[in-house]
């Protein structure tokens, strides 16, 4: 009975597995068959390298109308704008075959590396780097695989300047060795401080953008000032020790490497002293970022009340409303929110957006990138995004072209109509990029691990920065002294 | 020997061709070529080309002076202990309830079942199932601390080293108890009964019986056990790397997770994750040594030292009598 | 006299006394452990039919709710695609314990019923070799398969199995008491082909020896998670176990229920082979103690 039992799951196995076989897949925004047939022609990876500029001997059985473009992004949301473009287009002669990695782990890089060197017909042919390691893909290691802009034939010095677009993501998307640039970001991501009005009413008697950046600023010690007026009534200042991190991340003078060696610069270092300082006096509910704790602050769940977020416009769209706990003024924290000035200027995050200079498909790749980084007018992305007019939720969102952001209005209900931009530009000035390489998301990750060590007791000082150290050393290939 | 009969001999070669080939393309050249990379400057994300080092022996050097291998390494014998050692004590308790032979209990079918059912599922499921049981602020666990008043309010337990790498710990010992008593109990079972009966004639009592009998009996299933569960236990990669991936502070990092985040994260180090590789590989030939030493084949080897001993015997007298003749 | 019989009697009420506690032990023992093994699948079972705001309020609960296809329908919206895993993983064991159960009974056979030169030293290398796990050809395999280009090959899963040298172990085992060297001397007489002989007559007898072999190289194949890992980037040739390591992603953060949907997806096949085969996996790993 049971040998028949067997047999016959096993059977059923065998099926499924053949019956996959024939015929899976007839999703419309992919071509699987002729994936296997070409794969296995592909050229040497190094090979391609070094051929730079010879057009890809391989190529996909669709071509014209049926061209499939690859995208490889680590969340929706870039895919989603091309599909946007397809729909606004529809005789564009393109589909998209998306691939989504999360970055949660690091798991992004060695996907997109991995895609990028081996090539052929499933290698991506637009790809996404998010500021932590878009470096890597502009000036780091994997400079080689991006294409730069005008070989897809854009006039990007020209478009740059019509479209005014931010300096600083001109600077992270130029490759070094050839000053061309090869990739650029969508949004703006100067970091403002975005707090809720009943709180501030509470505390300081006002919700206004302008005192409360006052109260909480410039500076450091007026932020913690603030905390204590915060504590006095109850309530934390930020949720955990990584809303200040970002701050203060992105307003340092150097990166983590500096030729080639381990560097901690000394705003960096203070980090230590700032995150013990929220935890000693509990001006915090020490959650991590973007853990289930953190999230539940959002909507005023958490064990105290949190006053704030560092963040730019992004954190807003994607993460405060829908978080919020609920989509209208009244229902969770929504339309309880305002933004101001942060204490310390910073700039967090940003998706640029590169091709890679094997793809077989340049006439589409040129048309999706230059509508998404450069198209200034009021048909180009960036307008549809900064005015919320890419979906029915109005999100609005800080865009990298000035030109259009001269041209836009940022008032939005999450911030009870607050016009967001305001603070945001002036966050902006601070973004540089000079402090970021390649390695950020993983020496962060070391850097953040053995801060919440030291704060929360089981290290020194001392032992903190000697584990961060050793952790780096070896792990990457970076000098430690 | 006889000429005219056909020789069926080629057929064993034929026969074993396909082991043959498929082990020597995926395990001894990648074996070989792992040794070889060790030995190079081999890194960087789709590097294929590498040169060999002026100093051979760099990377090795290198490894074993790393200080996270060494926490991985001393990590991964830690939860392998405090996961082994409550296993087999369970095991051998569970044996011996189950094997008693002066009361069956009920529903041992079920028990057996239910016991060994975590070994089969997926580890990586298992393990990213635990991490939601310990999550914080809300989850199971934490809601029933709160709710019957052990926690005034939700922890972060996932936070404390000793927690993180005693769940660890926890979920290699739930996975396998199981599956070391089925073992066990098969092993108890073959066990000849009249060594029970005559132990119980003599009046032995229960302890006595376990301990006097029955873990002599085991012994060599017993070491056979140790040793494959270490070689496991070293290797151990799926749970620490879907579980925490090896946070915090290096408390659940594993040589297994170490060696990869080496080669396939970062700075893709592939020579330093081929010498530690190797380093691991050496460890493990050595258990390997024992394993084979318990398992070979004993009265075989009895007969053949037989045969060996009687053609020497032949031989000497062959010659004697030769001696004998000059 | 009276005391002594008193005493024994009483000897004899101490011991069913005593008796009756460490039977009593036993069942809590036991139960206990049961439970154990029941309440993590418990509660992801009853959790993926609970919205996540239940799930906010309170973790645990014994009884399912109703929103199974709601937290179906977020799973299914984003990049984690449960059906895509189970194919790849369903291709990859399949045909990973179809090779590693044949190729190990062919081998085993080539072992047990021929005389050749190497066989002796054969057999102890396949011994010799047995342990080596595959964590430290990786760096290795990984570059040979980089190398010629078949990274995001589901058969660069597969083919390996065909050296499986501990089911060779067993397989030779299990054959040398029940495979009769005189029935394979009838058929040879009767003009049948060794390879014939091989698939008609050795293999039908070895039928419950593969059949436990399958299961183990099966449940092991579907349950790897380090090669794929290494092997596969492209998310459309996912397995289940990389699959399930999606559900640790940003994009799941906040969605409890379909986390424990996601989990309960990728363990549903094996559950319904434990349950459906349990008895038979129970004997199988008694008599192997081969570790998956």
């Amino acid at each position: 009975m049971k040998k028949k039992l067997l047999a016959g799951f096993l059977g059923a196995c065998m099926m499924t597995t053949l019956l996959a076989g024939c015929g899976s897949d007839n999703k419309s925004t992919e071509s699987t068959t002729a994936k296997d047939t070409t794969e296995a022609k592909k050229d040497d990876a190094t090979e391609a390298t070094e051929a730079t500029g010879d057009a890809e001997t391989t190529e996909t059985a669709a071509t014209g109308d049926g061209e499939v473009v690859n995208v490889y992004a680590f969340t929706d949301e870039v895919p989603n704008m091309i599909k946007k473009y397809i729909e606004l287009h529809p005789d564009c002669g393109f589909t998209i075959k998306e691939t989504i990695v999360a970055t949660t782990d690091g798991a992004y890089q060695p996907a997109l590396d991995m895609a990028l060197t081996s090539g052929g017909a499933d290698a991506p042919d637009i790809y996404c780097a998010e500021a932590a390691f878009v470096l890597k893909y502009t000036q780091g290691d994997m400079k080689d695989y991006a294409a730069a802009y005008d070989d897809l034939g854009i006039d990007t010095t020209a478009a740059i300047q019509a479209a005014d677009i931010a300096q600083y993501s001109v600077d992270l998307g130029t490759n070094p060795d050839t000053g061309k640039v090869v990739g650029l970001g969508y949004q703006a991501t100067g970091g403002a401080f975005i707090y809720r009005r009943s709180i501030a009413k509470d505390v300081f008697g006002t919700d206004d953008p302008a005192t409360i950046a006052e109260k909480i600023g410039p500076g450091w010690d007026k932020f913690y000032a603030a905390a204590e007026e915060l504590k006095a009534k109850g309530y934390g200042i930020v949720s955990g020790d990584g809303d200040i991190w970002h701050a203060v991340e992105n307003s340092s003078d150097q990166g983590w490497v500096v030729d080639g060696k381990l560097t901690i610069d000394p705003k960096r270092e203070e980090f230590l002293d700032l995150s013990k300082k929220l935890k000693d006096n509990d001006y915090h509910n020490d959650t991590t970022d973007w853990q289930d704790a953190w999230f539940s602050d959002m909507k005023g769940e958490g064990s105290k009340q949190i006053f704030g977020f560092f963040g730019p416009a992004w954190l807003i769209n994607y993460t405060l409303a829908p978080n919020c706990g609920g989509s209208a003024v009244g229902e969770g924290t929504y339309g309880d929110w305002a933004v101001c000035n942060s204490p310390i200027g910073f700039f967090w995050g940003g998706t640029w957006v590169l091709a890679n200079k094997d793809t077989t498909k340049k006439e589409s790749v040129k048309k999706i990138i230059e509508w998404i980084t450069l198209d200034c007018t009021k048909d180009g992305l960036q307008y549809m995004w900064a005015n919320g007019l890419m979906n029915d939720k109005g999100t609005k969102d800080a865009v990298a072209s000035g030109t259009v952001m001269a041209m836009s209005d940022g008032s939005v209900d999450f911030l009870g109509g607050q016009n967001m931009f305001d603070a945001f530009i002036e966050g902006n000035k601070y973004a540089n990029g000079k402090n970021l390489t390649q390695y950020d998301e993983k020496i962060n990750s070391f850097w953040r691990d053995q801060v919440r060590e030291y704060t929360a007791g089981n290290k020194s000082r001392e032992d903190a920065i000697k584990d961060f150290k050793q952790n780096v050393a070896d792990n990457l290939d970076v000098v430690v002294e | 020997m006889k000429r005219d009969k056909f020789s069926y001999a080629k057929y064993g070669y034929f026969f074993c061709l396909p082991f043959v080939i498929a082990f020597c393309l995926f395990t001894l050249y990648p074996i070989l070529y792992t040794v070889v990379i060790g030995f190079t400057d081999l890194k960087g994300v789709g590097t294929t080309t590498f040169h060999f080092l002026e100093e051979p022996f760099k990377n090795f050097d290198l490894i074993l002076h790393n200080n996270s291998f060494r926490v991985a390494f001393k990590n991964t014998v830690t939860i392998w202990l405090t996961n082994f050692v409550p296993q087999m004590l369970l095991a051998l308790l569970l044996t011996a309830w189950f094997t008693d032979r002066r009361f069956k209990i009920k529903g041992q079918g079920l028990f057996k079942v239910l016991f060994y059912m975590p070994n089969i599922i997926t580890a990586a499921s298992i393990a990213i199932l635990f991490k939601a049981l310990f999550d914080f602020p809300m989850s199971p666990l934490n809601d029933l601390a709160v709710r019957f008043g052990f926690l005034d309010a939700p922890k972060e337990f996932l936070r404390s080293k000793t927690v993180a790498r005693g769940v660890v710990a926890f979920i290699q010992f739930w996975m396998w108890y199981g599956y070391t008593m089925v073992i066990l109990i098969s092993g108890v079972l073959g066990i000849s009964p009249d060594i029970y009966e005559a132990a119980e004639i003599d009046g032995a009592n229960r302890t006595q019986t376990f301990f006097k009998i029955t873990i002599p009996n085991i012994k060599t299933i017993l070491l056979f056990q140790l040793i494959t569960s270490l070689i496991g236990g070293l290797g151990m990669f799926d749970i620490p790397k879907s579980f925490l991936e090896g946070q915090p502070d290096n408390a659940t990092l594993t040589t297994s997770l170490f060696i990869y985040n080496q080669a396939f994260s970062g700075s893709y180090m592939y020579n330093k994750a081929a010498a530690a590789s190797m380093i691991m590989f050496a460890i493990i030939c050595v258990l390997s040594a024992i394993i084979f030493y318990i398992m070979r084949d004993k009265d075989e080897i009895e007969l053949r030292k037989i045969e060996k001993a009687q053609k020497k015997k032949m031989k000497e007298m062959k010659q004697m009598k030769k001696g004998g003749i000059a | 006299m009276a005391k002594a019989v008193a005493t024994m009697t009483a000897k004899k009420d101490k011991l069913t006394g005593g008796q009756l506690v460490f039977r009593i032990v036993i069942y809590v023992v036991c139960i206990f452990l049961a439970i154990l093994s029941i309440f993590p699948f418990w509660i992801m079972l009853v959790n993926a039919t609970r919205s996540t705001t239940e799930i906010q309020q309170h973790a645990v609960s014994l009884i399912p709710s109703k929103y199974f296809f709601n937290n179906l329908k977020i799973i299914s919206g984003k990049s984690f695609d449960p059906w895509r895993g189970f194919i790849n993983s369903a291709i990859v064991s399949s045909c990973a314990t179809l090779c590693t159960v044949y190729f190990s009974t062919l081998t085993a056979y080539g072992l047990v019923v021929y005389d050749w030169k190497f066989k002796r030293p054969f057999f102890s290398f396949i011994l010799a070799v047995m342990m080596i796990p595959g964590q430290v050809t990786m760096i290795g395999f990984y570059q040979m398969v980089y190398k010629i280009h078949m990274t995001n090959k589901l058969i660069m899963l597969i083919l390996p199995a065909i050296a499986a040298p501990t089911v060779v172990f067993f397989m030779r085992q299990y054959m040398i008491p029940s495979l009769s060297l005189e029935m394979i001397q009838a058929a040879r007489i009767d003009g049948a082909k060794e390879f014939l002989i091989f698939n008609k007559i050795a293999l039908p007898i070895m039928k419950p020896a593969i059949a436990t072999q399958a299961i183990f190289a099966f449940v092991s194949s579907w349950n790897n998670l380090f090669t794929p890992l290494v092997l596969l980037t492209d998310s459309k040739k996912y397995t289940m176990p990389i699959m399930v390591s999606l559900l640790k992603g940003d994009i799941y953060k906040t969605e409890y229920g379909s986390i424990y949907l996601g989990l309960l997806l990728t363990v549903l096949p094996l559950f319904v082979i434990y349950f459906a085969l349990s008895k038979y996996i129970i004997a199988g790993v008694a008599l192997g103690g081969v570790k998956g």
